[in-house]
């Protein structure tokens, strides 16, 4: 059953509407939410999370309606890895995440189960007693991770968890999060397009708080399909003009040429031919179309 | 326990509050030793309120509420009464072994330790820790509650400060009298049987009972 969002708005005090009238249904198993910085994105977790009551619209999870009488028991069914979390660093990961796990209501036995079969799963085991503040910032958010799935979550939500981390724990967290969403709803939010393009089938594009698309990412890339372009100059001049010109999503020396890759949904005045579209080509296309 | 003791008792906290204590048994000078519960009631309760201020909201500051907001409200208020209670067992430490510094550094001129009656030294010492014990409590639990309202340590420490410079003044003394949170060091030190001071801190259990009432509520609306 999923989660359901039906015409949220989402309106701040300084009337800066963050959610626009948004509505979007999110399916089991991992879904990516993709977006530029201030498109409404963590605004719409903090939402699904209950930190924060919408303006108007209805929100349910496994049909349950979000409402203040029903907090209580859809936050049970919630785990939540923040965007930036500083977890105690005065503790070691072992005690961080018992803290957690006792915080969260677990019974002492479970969470202590739990808390070793993670560490497993997540290469963590040998760092159980280092200081939270001796970890990397990729260790970091891994047993941020585990916090968040301690008490067994039927909906994840995680807020760009793979910001500001090298190649490999990138890799890592995103075969986690896949890992991990199995048997649960796990929204992935990011504004990293290959984080989304390597993990998630289904996903939904978010701009000025509205989406722009929700759906299979396959029919995204269709819709991008024929309108992109590269073409090769050797001139400073027509460089510039292209960009001036069109949407360029690159821009590459070979050699003494420049390749660039243009989204324009008519061919451009230049010789250029027809490419396939990635995900980040379809994502500029999609952004800039409704511009 | 030992986690949440980690998490309040940081090092840097530690630190200060001793050093403070040190600090203030060198400069602060005093003839009597009945004149020690005065110098260090006031100071104890500036120490308390800027210790306690941030028992949750450092969860704030660390983008930890939100995770917080997660877990079963129970929960979350039996941790930040336990965090609570942990601050201000130390704080008391600290306000017991500064009253013991006094007269390593100060040298007052003493009553007799044994003495029978209110004057005796044992006796003035277990009478100061049952007033500054409250007075701990009740400008750590305020600070603490200010602070979760206003999701802002520094305005718990602010608002705690005035009512504290306010409170501890002539003016303060002047229009609350007995009933004045400072009222432990604005008895009348020449009749120590005098206990009218007890209408204070009183004042301060009821309070403090009321702002610990009070918490559910806004950590509930405020997070």
């Amino acid at each position: 059953m999923g989660i359901k969002i039906e015409d949220l708005t989402v309106t701040f005090r300084n009337h800066v509407t963050a959610v626009n009238h948004a509505d979007l249904e999110i399916p089991k198993g991992i879904f990516g939410l993709l977006g530029e910085n201030g498109a409404g994105k963590t605004t719409l977790m903090r939402v699904l999370t209950t930190v924060l009551s919408p303006t108007s619209g209805t929100v349910t999870l496994e049909g349950i309606p979000y409402s203040e009488k029903t907090y209580e028991t859809i936050r049970k069914k919630i785990g939540y890895l923040p965007q930036e979390i500083d977890l105690y660093p005065g503790l070691s990961v072992q005690e961080c995440l018992e803290y957690m796990g006792d915080l969260s209501g677990i019974p002492r036995q479970v969470y202590k189960e739990r808390i070793h079969y993670y560490l497993e799963k997540t290469n963590l085991s040998e760092q159980r007693r280092k200081k939270m503040k001796q970890l990397s910032g990729g260790m970091k958010r891994r047993v941020g991770l585990i916090q968040a799935l301690l008490n067994e979550p039927e909906f994840l939500i995680v807020d760009e968890p793979t910001t500001g981390l090298d190649p490999e724990e990138r890799i890592r967290i995103r075969n986690l999060l896949v890992d991990f969403s199995e048997g649960r709803t796990v929204l992935f939010s990011t504004h990293v397009v290959e984080d989304l393009a390597a993990t998630c089938n289904q996903l939904a594009v978010m701009k000025h708080g509205k989406f722009l698309y929700a759906g299979n990412m396959k029919e995204l890339l269709e819709q991008a399909r024929g309108h992109i372009w590269i073409c090769k100059t050797k001139e400073e001049g027509a460089a510039r003009e292209l960009e001036k010109n069109y949407h360029v999503s690159s821009k590459q020396y070979i050699g003494e040429e420049l390749q660039m890759k243009l989204i324009s949904e008519t061919p451009p005045q230049v010789e250029c031919s027809s490419c396939e579209a990635t995900l980040e080509d379809a994502y500029i296309y999609l952004a800039n179309k409704e511009r | 326990m030992v986690g949440e003791m980690k998490i309040s008792l940081t090092f840097p906290k530690l630190a200060y509050a001793v050093f403070f204590a040190m600090i203030l048994s060198l400069v602060r000078g005093v003839s009597y030793s009945n004149e020690i519960g005065i110098a260090l009631e006031a100071p104890m309760a500036i120490l308390a309120f800027t210790f306690c201020a941030d028992t949750y909201t450092q969860e704030i500051v660390s983008r930890r509420s939100e995770i917080w907001r997660l877990c079963p409200m129970k929960k979350r208020i039996h941790f930040i009464y336990r965090r609570i209670l942990i601050q201000e067992l130390f704080l008391l430490t600290v306000a017991a072994i500064s009253y013991g510094l006094f007269f390593l550094f100060q040298n007052p001129i003493t009553y007799g330790t044994w003495e029978k009656g209110l004057e005796s030294e044992t006796c003035l010492f277990f009478i100061y820790v049952a007033a500054i014990a409250v007075t701990l409590g009740f400008w750590g639990i305020l600070s603490n509650l200010i602070s979760c309202l206003f999701r802002n340590m520094w305005v718990g420490i602010g608002g705690c400060l005035v009512l504290c410079l306010f409170t501890n003044s002539i003016i303060g003394d002047r229009i609350l009298g007995p009933w004045n949170l400072f009222s432990y060091s604005f008895r009348n030190l020449e009749d120590s049987s005098d206990f009218s001071w007890i209408c204070g801190k009183a004042v301060c259990i009821c309070i403090g009972i009321l702002a610990m009432a009070l918490l559910p509520e806004i950590i509930k609306k405020r997070g």
